[in-house]
């Protein structure tokens, strides 16, 4: 257990912003806090795909014309970055969306609580 | 339309900050080949760039239509991007492959790296356009609550 | 081989998707006819894909020109290839179908429903074609943004169910980038061939089976499995009717189909079903689920509500075909999936008609179609048939494939399952036709219900014709499937 939390204490911490997401997600009434716990259940597993990308005494994986070329273990792994690029656009995405949602049924119900929306839908 | 803020301060640092992101949206949208960067961030940016002052000196009616037309700006960039993509498909090589794109004198490196910029810059567009459309929209209905 | 086949399978949607706004600005009429016009190009180009991959083999194309592993490329082969041609001529019906209904339902705003649903079908497009997998996840998330805004335009309760779907939605996309994180964290690459290559040597890391299990839970909430189908019944009931087809016979089926390219082409066989036993696990919660979806629906007084717990229930028929582990069984699996997406279109073209006609939104306020609605109603009479399995309909052709799958695997659990859920499903099915033939007549002061629309009568027709016929010749799209799409191992 210290094992982990002494040599991985990314993922420690990407299961953590995990777990508190999907609680802020299931456990909160609001809407908007819903959407909160959403976005930090999504940059948890941006985290997550980051912390693969990096290697010891690495550097930026760009080749440049007037330094030396060096051996390929030694720049830092760019896929993972470029991979979560396209997951931020998508999750910016989403909380657009479901912003629109929830400006939309605050406008007809006049609440944000989910139970209130319930109670009046009945 | 939106008051503008009462704050002398918040005056000051908009009018002070909104042409440095500009010019650092900019930035990172040309150097995204050799640094961070590349046009989704010169994107989000620019519409910060363009939000910022609407938020600290209001907006009139008049200028609320720049706002409701930037969605086709947003449809400008897409048609960039895809048709710098679907140019090569169409021409016998494959989408995106930039080394087919027909700019004559150029060789196969150069043309891919103006490529990638082009449809930066499309991707730049869109995103700056999306952005502040969204909250165009978000706004919008705002004002109607306070009517 | 390579071809361009795959980009512009892609691009027709896509760039009708972004032309409509443009078109539709100048006069609203013209939106109709490029979205139609566009599909029944895509659908002609997706059967030459289809034809050519069937006899020259699976076609790639790649992107940028780059080779794979290090590049992105799409195939057509002969699974993708089927379920890219079924997508394409049930979209183009839905989208037909629903002509009238946009109309009187989202108030005349064609635009945004029309450029929405080709961008979904572009978006199943991507999927389905995709080679690798994070390819998948963003055309995933692309296609259930677009079904997310579809379902929730009309306001109110359909928003709320909406919004619900979206929050499981994500949940379930974010766990199946998860489950692809440990996949590359394993071994190193995202493209389907070089991760096939790749697996068999490290098939006791616990990062590959926690990789599984994610894409496993990711892509069940999708699809609408059993016990992750929540937001599925919300959804289906308070979307407009205008795309309730759309949504109910394509949007939950890719998922399916990207879990199937998963554990047959990427995993193997041998894989899934000995060295992790992830196929049997789903074949009992496949086979839970259309026991207890059949049995939900029974109870419904909404008839979509009770369409929505059948979906649930059939795609719980289709998780035990697959997970049955013969050739026969995955065979009758996917051609009961193309049976189904037939099934599903004209089944709920016929509540979008009755709603439309005569504001029958309950079982019992089927009783209005009588005699008045012929196109209508045999057309649910030749669905229902469809879905109890009943000859020479192509339910019938799937369930019995999949009973021969079955007992060749010699798992009997799953030949009882088949049967029980067919008997369930003759229930609640039968339960409308008694209210719509066998009670006494209604008064004379009943008013006269006119017949539906053309477009509606027309697709619902073809829909119909494409049941019967597709149950006709079974055996050439069987063979088909043998022919090209079974993956080695079995």
């Amino acid at each position: 257990m210290t094992d982990i939390l002494l040599y991985r204490p990314h993922f420690v911490a990407f299961i953590i912003l995990f777990l508190l997401g999907m609680y802020i997600m299931v456990v909160c009434l609001n809407l908007v806090k819903k959407l909160i716990g959403m976005y930090i259940m999504q940059t948890s597993i941006i985290l997550f795909f980051i912390t693969l990308a990096v290697k010891e005494e690495g550097t930026i994986p760009i080749l440049m014309p007037s330094a030396l070329a060096l051996p390929p273990e030694a720049y830092a792994n760019p896929l993972p970055h470029v991979l979560m690029l396209t997951a931020i656009v998508v999750g910016v995405s989403t909380l657009g969306v479901s912003l629109a949602m929830v400006i939309a049924l605050y406008r007809k119900y006049d609440t944000l609580e989910e139970d209130q929306i319930l109670e009046k839908i009945q | 339309m939106i008051r503008p803020h009462d704050s002398v301060i918040v005056h000051t640092l908009a009018r002070v900050f909104t042409p440095i992101i500009q010019l650092f949206a900019l930035y990172v949208l040309i150097h995204g080949h050799d640094s961070p960067g590349g046009g989704f961030q010169a994107g989000t940016l620019f519409a910060a760039s363009v939000i910022l002052p609407v938020i600290a000196f209001g907006i009139q009616g008049s200028l609320a239509v720049l706002e409701r037309r930037a969605i086709i700006l947003g449809a400008v960039g897409i048609l960039l991007y895809a048709g710098i993509g679907l140019l090569p498909l169409i021409l016998g090589g494959e989408f995106l492959n930039y080394g087919e794109l027909p700019i004559p004198g150029m060789e196969t490196s150069t043309r891919r790296h103006w490529g990638i910029l082009g449809i930066e810059t499309g991707v730049t567009l869109t995103v700056a356009a999306t952005a502040v459309s969204i909250y165009y929209s978000l706004r919008e209905r705002g004002e109607e609550e306070e009517k | 081989m390579t071809s361009s086949l795959p980009g512009f399978l892609f691009a027709i949607p896509f760039f009708a998707a972004i032309a409509i706004p443009v078109a539709g600005f100048t006069n609203q009429k013209l939106c109709r006819p490029v979205a139609l016009g566009a599909l029944v190009l895509l659908s002609i180009v997706s059967v030459i894909g289809l034809s050519k991959a069937v006899s020259h083999g699976p076609l790639s194309h790649e992107f940028g020109g780059w080779a794979p592993p290090i590049g992105i490329e799409w195939v057509i082969d002969g699974l993708s290839g089927i379920l890219m041609v079924a997508i394409s001529i049930v979209s183009l019906i839905a989208l037909v179908q629903a002509g009238p209904l946009v109309k009187k339902e989202l108030s005349g705003r064609l635009i945004p429903f029309y450029s929405l649903s080709l961008l979904l079908i572009a978006a199943l497009g991507g999927m389905v074609l995709a080679g690798d997998l994070f390819n998948l996840f963003v055309f995933l998330e692309i296609g259930s943004l677009a079904s997310y805004v579809l379902v929730g335009v009309t306001g109110g309760r359909s928003l709320l169910s909406a919004f619900r779907y979206l929050i499981l939605g994500t949940i379930g996309a974010s766990l199946y980038l998860l489950g692809v994180g440990y996949f590359y964290a394993a071994t190193g690459t995202l493209n389907m061939v070089d991760m096939a290559q790749q697996l068999p040597g490290l098939l006791d890391s616990r990062a590959i089976l926690t990789g599984l299990l994610f894409i496993v839970l990711g892509l069940s909430i999708k699809m609408g499995l059993f016990p992750l189908h929540g937001w599925l019944p919300d959804a289906y009931t308070y979307a407009p009717n205008s795309t309730t087809p759309l949504l109910a016979s394509v949007v939950t089926k890719v998922p399916l189909y990207a879990f199937v390219r998963i554990a047959f082409w990427v995993f193997g066989m041998d894989a899934v079903s000995v060295q992790i036993p992830v196929l049997m696990v789903l074949g009992w919660i496949g086979a839970v689920a259309a026991i207890v979806g059949a049995y939900l629906a029974i109870w419904q007084e909404n008839f979509k509500r009770m369409l929505a717990y059948s979906s649930v229930s059939s795609m719980g028929l289709f998780v035990l075909g697959f997970s049955l582990g013969t050739e026969t069984g995955f065979a009758g699996g996917l051609f009961y999936v193309l049976a189904d997406t037939l099934m599903k279109a004209a089944l709920f073209g016929v509540a979008g008609a009755a709603v439309y006609q005569c504001d029958a939104n309950t079982v019992a306020d089927f009783v209005r179609l009588r005699r008045n609605m012929p196109w209508v109603s045999i057309a649910l009479l030749v669905s229902a048939l469809s879905m109890v399995g009943i000859p020479p309909t192509a339910g019938f052709f799937g369930k019995w494939y999949l009973v021969v799958g079955a007992l060749e695997a010699e798992k009997y659990f799953a030949v009882a399952t088949i049967l029980i859920t067919s008997m369930l499903t003759a229930l609640y099915f039968f339960r409308m036709f008694q209210h719509m033939w066998a009670e006494e007549p209604l008064p004379l002061t009943e008013p006269r219900v006119l017949e539906t629309p053309f477009p509606i009568r027309m697709s619902l027709g073809i829909l119909t014709f494409g049941i019967m016929a597709l149950g006709l010749g079974s055996d050439f799209v069987v063979g088909l499937i043998f022919e090209s799409v079974i993956p080695e191992g079995f």
